[in-house]
């Protein structure tokens, strides 16, 4: 037992000659870039090119060394805890932009990079990378972004980054480098193996490079902010914005509480957040038409100024993550059932002896909610949601899950069908779990 | 595929077919010689097989029992929609079995609150915005032959059309779907949500040219119709100021729903079959569809118009009506078929190349047809650098066909080497898989192998398609592990 844990340390000191840079925990150095794991790597690894990582997982998966991959460290609380890993293999070094055309509107760019400094440089050229995911002004990286598929409020009218990735460059858990789909905005050459890559959680193979689709950047936005008294009439008004001739690039509902909370109309029931992006014409005539068909049903309705806007959009972009809670989750539902689980939320005695926040974005069919209580009432809560999303015909993930939750409130609820394919697929992509399986797959 | 490891015989194949005809009736099984003709080839009818058997299930249950028997037997076996595939990717194998999904062709449920219809494979794609359209709905992708393929097929190969510029292609319409995977079982991945937690599979089977499993059900993305639709028609003398005017116009803010391409050859031949009123003396036209709220629209046309005059547009004309909109849009979409009408022969192709290539690219394609001796017309959808070059030929001219299939590569070749792809919508199939190495290397390939393992260990379903040699699951297609590769015990339990 002893010489075996010898030699593979033995192996990961070899890793240390691989790369350009590392850090070893505990050594005495400091190192502020390394996040709180919730485990102890032995070495974390700053490679700066793709060959380093390379050369790193060839020689990891020969010796059955275990690699957690990572960039800024902002969602490490995503998914099921990680057991142990031999090294902690960092994307930092590699933040550049590679490539960008602007009359393709196409831009490749290494995943170290965070994701406000890709924006910045797409927008020199009055473009757009419409994705606004949460720790976006606190280090959230496009490697992260694209592992985890986080996303907020633009998603409404964008999608996330699965509906925007169209190439990647990637090292397999063998070391072999790979350039899959491509720089071209219609692709159907092979199977879509980057949008697989959205949302795998680093577990099938060590993201290096991705190129999105851009979008231009449109002239005039304004943010609307309705009230209402009641959850029937926010209900029909939601369903009417939902059918109308508009075309919002945000649209969110907010329960009572964080109506207050996000001082977006407090005092109110419900709220609705919209925002517009066009010509000024038409965001004009996109407000007037929402004023319209909402006319008698909300108790309010504001036209935000610019720093209010702002804020509010923070907030909500940023929420479940900054409230604090016992634990987060996602519902992915249909349409109508995201708009009236707030009411299903509310009205349920499960949820009487916790606190709870909920944010519906209707057109992508998502529920945010929030927890915070204490021991059993949780984990009741927790129940009560993971039934709730399964009797709408949804699924759900939890996340910051408070550590003395884990052990009965899981990452993942049921994934039906898909979860042996899924393991099919880290099976074949992986077969040597280098890579964090346990992110997603529970031991069974 | 063929059959190594099991003869053949007469008894074995009057047994299959009386245990076909036992599970699907009498009716629903063909195996006559001449009747098995018609499924000899997709749209790309170059290439023909004839199967072993054609079979017609009526339900998912019914193609997961033929399924069990491809795999008790060891049958190849293919799907095939309304066969109208341009890249051999429905075409037979000589020892297996033609699984046609014609008859599974209801539409299950319209659920226009959550902007949800469910359908079989078998539904042809515009019966889906006919389901829809009294509501103010319509299914967005709407590829040239939507009148007869089926979203089955769509589904596989991941059609696009010419509104999927702004509106995306079948992925980004398809929530969820029931398939059998080829192994037999039945799976749901998705529903009428529409997103997803963990693994992207549906994204993985959407444009999977239907080796993956056999679709049985589809969850399908309707959107409401646009406020305010308006056409823009544009000539002008060089095919590259109308290429240059599709990238101004995204530079500008406006992505409009559709942006087509055609140039002098294809105008003349439409124009000689429908006569949509095309300038015969145009290098090129340009067609721009804006659609939206009827404000933006309002707004984006004479932005859009403008960009056409700075660009060297010699007429520009909006649609009054929607009688002329669809006259500018008639030529477009009879432009395959009024090749035809100029030429015995013509040889479609799909490649993808970045817009801000296009005039280069252009001129390469243009070069390599005087080099072969041949005509190329070129019709495209401008907007994401699809292009549909059609190479014209004469079959009765000795070798002229084989020039043509060859010319046709090297336009792929110049779409790959200015960063592009080898097919935007058509999907590689049989006909193109021996140019997937232009872009991907054997590992690259070897990593969508394993996919395919995930799905079809046994290599069963569809084999011969897509993958440009046949590669198997016993070596995953990783590099050989050492001896301590064992992982971590607790890792080892995950499994």
């Amino acid at each position: 037992m002893v010489r075996s844990f010898e030699k593979k340390m033995s192996h990961v000191t070899e890793l240390y000659k691989m790369v350009s840079n590392f850090h070893v925990p505990g050594s005495g150095d400091t190192d502020s870039g390394v996040p709180e794991f919730g485990f102890s790597p032995e070495v974390v690894l700053y490679p700066e090119s793709v060959e380093e990582i390379s050369r790193v997982l060839g020689f990891a998966s020969q010796k059955g060394i275990r690699v957690f991959p990572f960039a800024g460290g902002t969602k490490l609380f995503l998914g099921n805890p990680v057991c142990s890993v031999g090294a902690a293999l960092s994307l930092k070094r590699l933040g550049r932009v590679l490539f960008h055309e602007p009359s393709d509107m196409v831009s490749t760019v290494e995943c170290g990079m965070e994701v406000r400094e890709f924006q910045k440089a797409v927008g020199r050229e009055n473009q757009l990378f419409p994705v606004d995911p949460p720790g976006l002004n606190s280090g959230a990286t496009v490697g992260g972004l694209v592992s985890t598929n986080l996303c907020g409020p633009m998603s409404t009218r964008y999608g996330t980054c699965r509906e925007l990735i169209l190439g990647i460059r990637a090292v397999r858990a063998d070391g072999e480098i790979i350039n899959l789909g491509g720089k071209v905005v219609k692709n159907v050459a092979g199977y879509d193996i980057p949008k697989l890559m959205a949302g795998s959680l680093g577990t099938l193979c060590v993201l290096v490079e991705a190129t999105f689709r851009l979008y231009p950047r449109q002239p005039s936005s304004r943010t609307l902010v309705l009230g209402f008294d009641n959850h029937v009439s926010c209900s029909q008004a939601a369903r009417a914005i939902f059918a109308a001739d508009v075309v919002p690039t945000c649209f969110e509902i907010l329960d009572e509480r964080l109506s207050s909370e996000f001082s977006a109309a407090p005092g109110a029931k419900r709220s609705v957040l919209l925002k517009f992006d066009s010509f000024e014409e038409a965001v004009i005539e996109q407000i007037k038409q929402v004023r319209e068909i909402t006319s008698g049903k909300s108790a309010s309705f504001v036209e935000m100024g610019d720093e209010d806007s702002r804020k509010l959009w923070d907030s909500a972009r940023e929420f479940p993550f900054l409230s604090g809670a016992s634990f987060s989750s996602k519902l992915t539902l249909p349409v109508t059932a995201s708009i009236e689980i707030l009411s299903d939320i509310e009205s349920n005695p499960a949820l009487s002896g916790v606190t709870v926040r909920c944010l519906s974005r209707p057109a992508r069919g998502v529920a945010l909610v929030s927890v915070s209580g204490e021991g059993e009432e949780a984990v009741i809560a927790a129940r009560f949601l993971e039934n709730l999303a399964d009797s709408l015909g949804g699924r759900i993930m939890f996340s910051g899950v408070r550590r003395e939750l884990r052990e009965r409130v899981k990452a993942w609820g049921d994934f039906g069908d898909a979860l042996f394919l899924m393991k099919n697929i880290k099976r074949r992509f992986d077969p040597g779990n280098i890579l964090p399986g346990e992110k997603i797959f529970d031991a069974d | 595929m063929d059959s190594q490891a099991v003869k053949r015989t007469g008894r074995w194949k009057s047994r299959i077919t009386s245990e076909l005809v036992g599970i699907l009736g009498a009716g629903a099984v063909i195996s006559a010689e001449d009747e098995l003709i018609a499924y000899e080839s997709d749209g790309l009818t170059g290439y023909r097989v004839k199967p072993l058997f054609v079979v017609l299930p009526s339900t998912a249950e019914e193609v997961s029992q033929v399924v069990k028997i491809c795999n008790r037997e060891k049958i190849p076996f293919v799907p095939r929609g309304a066969g109208t595939g341009l890249s051999g990717g429905a075409l037979p194998n000589r020892e297996g079995i033609v699984i046609s999904l014609s008859r599974m062709n209801r539409i299950l449920d319209v659920d226009i609150p959550n902007r949800v219809v469910v359908v079989e494979p078998g539904v042809v794609n515009i019966s889906v915005t006919d389901a829809v359209s009294a509501e103010g709905f319509y299914y967005a992708p709407d590829p040239s032959s939507q009148i007869v393929c089926t979203i089955g097929g769509n589904v596989a190969e991941n059609s696009g059309g010419v509104h999927c510029l702004k509106y995306g292609v079948t992925t980004n319409h398809v929530l969820g779907v029931e398939m059998v995977l080829p192994d037999g079982a039945v799976v749901t991945l998705g529903g009428p949500a529409p997103e997803s937690l963990g693994y992207d599979l549906l994204s993985l089977v959407v444009g999977s040219e239907g080796l993956l499993g056999i679709v049985t059900k589809v969850f399908l993305r309707i959107i409401k119709k646009p406020q305010m639709v308006k056409t823009l028609f544009a000539s002008f003398e060089r095919i590259e100021d109308a290429g240059a005017s599709v990238s101004a116009i995204i530079s500008s803010g406006v992505i409009p729903a559709g942006m087509e391409i055609m140039d002098n050859l294809s105008i003349n031949a439409v124009e000689t079959t429908v006569g949509a009123g095309y300038p015969r003396d145009a290098g090129a036209i340009l067609l721009v569809e804006l659609d939206g709220p009827e404000a933006e629209v309002k707004t984006q046309v004479p932005a859009v118009s403008e960009i056409l005059r700075e660009n060297g547009a010699i007429e520009i004309k909006l649609a009054a009506d929607e009688s002329e909109r669809q006259l500018f849009w008639k030529g477009r979409k009879s432009a395959f078929a009024a090749m035809g009408k100029i030429s015995p022969g013509y040889y479609v192709q799909d490649g993808v190349i970045p817009r801000s290539t296009l005039a280069k690219v252009l001129g390469e394609i243009g070069e390599l047809g005087r080099r072969y001796g041949l005509r190329v017309a070129n019709v495209f959808h401008a907007g994401d650098g699809n292009l549909h070059p059609l190479v014209l030929y004469d079959p009765e001219v000795e070798g002229e066909s084989e020039k043509a299939e060859e010319l046709s590569g090297e336009i792929l070749r110049v779409c790959v080497d200015v960063g592009g792809s080898i097919t935007g919508e058509h999907g590689v199939g049989f006909d193109k898989k021996r140019f997937l190495p232009l872009m991907f290397n054997e590992q690259e390939i070897d990593t969508m192998n394993l996919v395919r393992c995930a799905f079809d260990e046994e290599g069963l379903c569809n084999p011969g398609k897509v993958f440009p040699t046949p590669r198997t699951c016993v070596e995953p297609g990783m590099k050989k592990q050492g001896p301590e590769t064992t992982p971590a015990k607790e890792m080892g339990e995950l499994f």
